[in-house]
């Protein structure tokens, strides 16, 4: 039995009772369901976790693999991105104790893992040579948490989008009132993407140190690389708009939301166009 | 022009145009990054092709005009700089007009308007003459790790003073986007000067590289061109693999590893030796000798036959006679990985997938039509007529029992001056960052006016690098300490728009 998938199947379980919890709270004042959503999504964590250690010990089962992180295959990444997700979706509930960001945030982790386990194979494969360094530990895992920022800035605009729809309508919802204040969601969205932008830029420059190390190139416009400067590119734009223009709000989330769509594409959508630097084919 | 070029503006709508073609570039397949399928689809595609390549788009990143717009921002990004002062109200103190001791004394109001402007303000009056009070809010701040500068001090009427925490939050903007240009710089010298070579070396063999390149160090040269010897030699050199290994993850056919052992010679002069392997590159004088690829070309050392209980070792292209028998057979080709095209034999890929080898029997002059084997389907042979064409022939009495074929490593060779620019840049855009998003500049500004001999009246304004939210609590709760410290007993004394509001 691969306790790993086992594991994550459990996770996933719990990531899906507290999505539900999440989507009950958003129409129901009482705040038991978000602190039910809270503590569902630590238990989903906790699995998680453990489903990663399995994961790592049948990926050290083959020693040439020993002590290298088993993100390199697409069920890896998956499992590994859902479990960012939620961890920086627990940090900042957290902190903020927002209650409704869960139903924003938390469909991303089911969705992932979900197709982490239907979709992918879950059996460890030996590391090709260009994989045996250690910037495997380093260069995905950073890349991948700025990732999960910015899948949590996501939840947070469209919050902003629902909650700017409601104000402006004649008759506003319950949902109104369980919404933080627009600018209150503003001010988040920039804060998780002001935290993420330098761990995605300094992840994409680790990944060119680490190509210069195996490729003798520090960068080669290779589609992988290529979309995560585009995804900067379009970050970076948003903070420019933010501080020079003074966007806020929807004109601001807009821009932000391209940026997910760009890290959304670097990380599937890349598959099929990078031989090289592609979950599929294997390769970094 | 420059007011353009200089504007922040212009600058995102270059990030954008970057952004743009960067992507395009990932759709249309680029001759640098994929070249099957760029000629693919330039021989499909002839009128396109005509107007696409006019523009440079099959080589989109190394196109004049792409690299135009990359230094073009480069260039505007030190404009930016050098014109724009950063867009925050952290440098601008209480209001500078105010120079001379007699205007300050009458407008002291205008100081006062100017700390209710502060997004942050908070107004008591303290129970301590102004001397006291002026060194104690002093001397706190400074306990609370603010670097104070002092704005103005006049005895028995009025004092301000500036506090400041982490003020390199201010030059975290500059330094990171100095950093982008000196990356940018890198790349440029990396293109000037740099260069990359593909060179695949037959195992046991040898290949002289195309580019010529100086066998000695910087150092070297630097004291060679002291007894004439020019700067600049160029010599050529060659790449030789004495032996190549490859090892398999066991019951598959990925690769585990795969090393060189290489020398790089200049004449009878070694120039460096080492195993190389993926991600362990050998270096000379700067020069890197990656272990890029390898594969089978078709040629080996050795097949073994295997027929009944009897193996007979074919070199190839060598007539072997079998035992026994009239026959002679001849191995004379290999196939890495097999595979049929257009009804003719040809090879999928140059990893030994799946390797066949081409036999011919002959007896006397009398020679059969060749014969295709694959080793790892027994079962499965073809005959090949003259023009080449495959047939299906049934399972042979004999298999191929093993090849022992001689691989070609492809050795890359790149030199990348920029690289150790690249770094710093990097190394800069990062303590940049640090700097601009992970520290928190505040700013606080204190005026104290005399109101007695025991009193005086404190004014309080604020501001933060990172917003309104972050920074409330703190300064209310820095407020609410240097209220006590100064020995206040009112409430705060509340302007028309507070913001701050401390009990």
């Amino acid at each position: 039995m691969n306790y790993e998938v086992v594991f994550l199947k459990g996770a996933l379980a719990f990531y899906a009772l507290a999505t539900a919890a999440a989507f009950v709270y958003l129409y129901n004042k009482d705040d038991k369901w978000s602190s039910w959503m809270f503590r569902l999504v630590g238990v989903g964590l906790a699995l998680h976790l453990v489903s990663f250690g399995f994961g790592m010990h049948y990926f050290w089962k083959i020693p040439d693999n020993r002590y290298y992180f088993p993100i390199n295959s697409f069920f890896g990444a998956l499992s590994f991105l859902s479990l960012a997700t939620v961890a920086v979706f627990f940090l900042i509930e957290s902190r903020h104790q927002l209650g409704i960001l869960g139903a924003f945030v938390l469909p991303w982790a089911v969705v992932g893992t979900g197709s982490a386990i239907i979709f992918a194979n879950p059996a460890a494969e030996g590391l090709v040579p260009a994989l045996q360094n250690y910037w495997i530990n380093i260069h995905p895992v950073v890349l991948m948490t700025a990732y999960a920022a910015f899948g949590n800035a996501f939840g947070v605009g469209v919050a902003l989008l629902i909650q700017e729809h409601q104000i402006k309508s004649r008759k506003p919802s319950e949902l109104c009132y369980r919404l933080p204040s627009i600018e209150d969601l503003d001010d988040l969205n920039y804060r998780i993407i002001v935290w993420a932008f330098p761990v995605l830029t300094v992840g994409i420059i680790m990944g060119g140190i680490w190509a210069y190390s195996a490729w003798g190139r520090f960068w080669g416009w290779d589609p992988k690389e290529t979309w995560a400067l585009i995804t900067a590119l379009v970050y970076a734009g948003y903070l420019h708009m933010r501080f020079v223009k003074g966007w806020r709000g929807k004109k601001a989330v807009y821009v932000s939301m391209l940026g997910f769509a760009c890290v959304l594409f670097t990380f599937l959508g890349v598959n099929y166009l990078s031989p090289l630097h592609g979950y599929l084919s294997g390769g970094g | 022009m420059t007011r353009i070029l200089r504007s922040i503006r212009f600058n995102i709508f270059l990030g954008a145009l970057i952004a743009f073609f960067s992507a395009v570039g990932t759709i249309l397949p680029q001759i640098g990054q994929e070249p099957e399928r760029a000629n693919a689809f330039m021989q499909a595609h002839p009128l396109w092709t005509k107007f696409l390549s006019f523009f440079g788009l099959f080589d989109l990143y190394h196109s004049w005009w792409f690299m135009g717009i990359l230094a073009l921002m480069a260039v505007d990004i030190v404009l930016c700089k050098l014109w724009n002062k950063p867009p925050d109200a952290g440098i601008v103190a209480l209001p500078p007009e105010l120079t001379n001791e007699e205007d300050l004394e009458t407008h002291l109001d205008k100081k006062e308007a100017a700390l209710k402007l502060k997004p942050f303000q908070a107004f008591f009056t303290s129970k301590m003459g102004l001397d006291d009070a002026w060194k104690t809010a002093r001397g706190h701040l400074k306990r609370e790790g603010y670097a104070v500068k002092e704005e103005f001090f006049l005895p028995g009427t009025a004092g301000a003073f500036v506090g400041t925490r982490h003020r390199i939050q201010r030059w975290g903007s500059y330094f990171a986007h100095i950093g982008l240009v000196v990356i940018l710089v890198g790349a440029l010298i990396r293109s000037l000067f740099g260069f990359v070579e593909m060179v695949p070396v037959l195992e046991g063999g040898s290949r002289r590289m195309q580019r010529l390149f100086d066998p000695r160090s910087f150092s070297e040269r630097v004291r060679e061109l002291f007894w004439g010897h020019p700067w600049t030699m160029k010599e050529p050199v060659d790449v030789y693999v004495d032996k190549f290994t490859i090892e398999y993850y066991p019951g598959t056919m990925n690769p585990k590893l795969f090393a060189s052992d290489a020398r790089v010679m200049s004449g009878d002069q070694l120039l460096g030796q080492k195993v190389i392997r993926v991600n362990h590159p050998l270096d000379v004088n700067g020069v890197r000798f990656y272990q890029a690829s390898w594969g089978a070309g078709g040629m080996f050392r050795s097949v073994t036959l295997k027929l009944g209980k009897e193996t007979l070792q074919l070199p190839q292209r060598t007539p072997v006679k079998i035992p026994g028998t009239p026959f002679t057979v001849e191995a004379d080709m290999m196939l890495p990985n097999f595979t049929v095209t257009d009804g003719q034999a040809d090879t999928a890929s140059l990893d030994l997938k799946n390797p066949a080898v081409r036999l011919m029997f002959s007896v006397g002059p009398h020679k059969t039509s060749p014969l295709w084997l694959l080793k790892n389907y027994p079962d499965i042979c073809f005959t090949e007529d003259a023009q080449g064409q495959l047939t299906h022939a049934p399972a042979p009495p004999f298999q191929l029992a093993a090849i022992d074929p001689i691989l070609f490593s492809g050795i890359q060779v790149a030199y990348d001056p920029g690289f150790p620019i690249v770094v710093l840049g990097a190394l800069m855009w990062l303590l940049g960052m640090i700097a601009l998003f992970y520290m928190h500049r505040r700013r606080v500004w204190i005026l104290l006016e005399s109101a007695g001999e025991n009193s005086c009246r404190a004014s309080l304004g604020a501001w933060s690098s990172r917003g309104t939210r972050e920074y409330e609590a703190e300064f209310g709760a820095l407020a609410k300490s240097l209220r006590s410290e100064l020995k206040s007993e009112d409430n705060f004394q509340m302007t028309e728009n507070p913001i701050v509001e401390v009990s």
